[in-house]
């Protein structure tokens, strides 16, 4: 097959109202386009299954038959690049935000971000998260200095929505009820050892962590944290941090 | 700027610790271990070693070097028509 071939083949089979390519024939000598709406209809309902997969606590917010709808929207303006599909859907999250008929649910996208960071976290490299103990063994004219260098997994999430117990309820992970206080909630990813963790963060914990992990030194860090929050904790954030494995080691 | 002293930082860290050790490292690794040559084509957790990148891309049925994360103490029970789980990684497929 040529490339020209190919490339007709694949958009004819993205988008139903292109024609069925030119020089197709069937099996059994009937009509092409019944065949080719088969193939059609397996390559969306098979993307469709990998993205549900991938965001499945969207998937209960919205309910099937809208998610499946809005999939296959995506699927059509976002085919795949790459036959692994485990980053497939890694874009969804700009797409539903601009994707009319979901806008009443302003904070889908931020929910569909953090699986997608799940996902990524679940399937970054194996990496032992750095051990507590070796931070007290520093003189203490150093700490302020230091550089952390990130784990592989570590996302991290700001949103102005209770993402977190959003995501927690629609997960299973959380009983369901109506959240009283709704506030925004910034979150951290991170797989330091088998089991994906999702933690919410304390006030300017976001931003302590985003600098850190940008190779900001310790006390750049602290700054920007406390410019966000005043209420910032430097104990509870860095022993958070220390918990949730963000790091693996400093220099 | 909010300028923070060398002492400030010293007591932080080592209150940070003090939390660290106070509470249990995550009970929910113990949970689970990586069992090898369980699992079945494609359906194996992260990382089949050389040749594959990561989950889902096992060659073939309870390949050796391919592993699943399962329940704590339950992979060396685990009967294959190749013999049982294993917790260290076996050869790759020939």
């Amino acid at each position: 097959m040529s490339l020209c071939t190919q490339t007709r083949f694949a958009a004819a089979l993205a988008d139903p109202a292109v024609a069925v390519p030119p020089g197709l024939t069937a099996w059994n000598g009937l009509q092409p386009q019944r065949r080719f709406a088969v193939y059609r209809n397996n390559v969306v309902v098979g993307l469709t299954g990998a993205i549900a997969s991938r965001f499945p606590a969207a998937q209960t917010i919205v309910g099937e038959a809208f998610f499946s709808a809005m999939a296959a929207e995506f699927i059509r303006v976002h085919p795949p690049r790459s036959p692994l599909l485990l980053s497939y859907g890694d874009d969804f999250a700009d797409f539903v935000e601009r994707f009319e008929p979901a806008n009443d649910i302003a904070y889908l996208p931020d929910v569909i971000r953090l699986e997608a960071a799940r996902g990524k976290a679940y399937h970054a490299a194996d990496v032992a998260p750095l051990d507590a103990a070796k931070l007290a063994a520093l003189p203490p004219e150093r700490l302020a200095d230091l550089v952390f260098v990130p784990h592989p997994s570590l996302s991290i999430l700001r949103s102005p929505h209770p993402l977190v117990t959003i995501w927690a309820m629609n997960a299973g992970e959380a009983e369901l009820r109506s959240i009283e206080d709704w506030t925004a909630e910034d979150a951290m990813v991170a797989r330091p050892h088998m089991t994906v963790e999702v933690r919410r963060m304390p006030p300017g914990g976001a931003v302590f962590l985003q600098a850190l992990a940008s190779g900001e030194r310790l006390a750049t860090a602290v700054e920007h944290a406390i410019e966000n929050a005043s209420a910032f904790d430097l104990s509870a954030n860095l022993a958070g941090a220390l918990q949730t494995g963000a790091f693996i080691a400093f220099h | 700027m909010n300028k923070i002293s060398a002492s400030v930082f010293a007591a932080s860290v080592a209150t940070a610790l003090s939390l660290v050790a106070s509470v249990p490292a995550s009970a929910a690794d113990a949970t689970k271990e990586k069992c090898y040559g369980v699992a079945l084509k494609g359906q194996n957790d992260c990382a089949a070693g050389p040749g594959t990148t990561c989950a889902g891309t096992s060659k073939i049925d309870h390949q050796q070097n391919a592993w699943k994360l399962v329940p704590a103490g339950t992979c060396e029970a685990m009967k294959t028509p190749n013999g049982h789980g294993s917790l260290t990684q076996g050869p790759a497929p020939a």
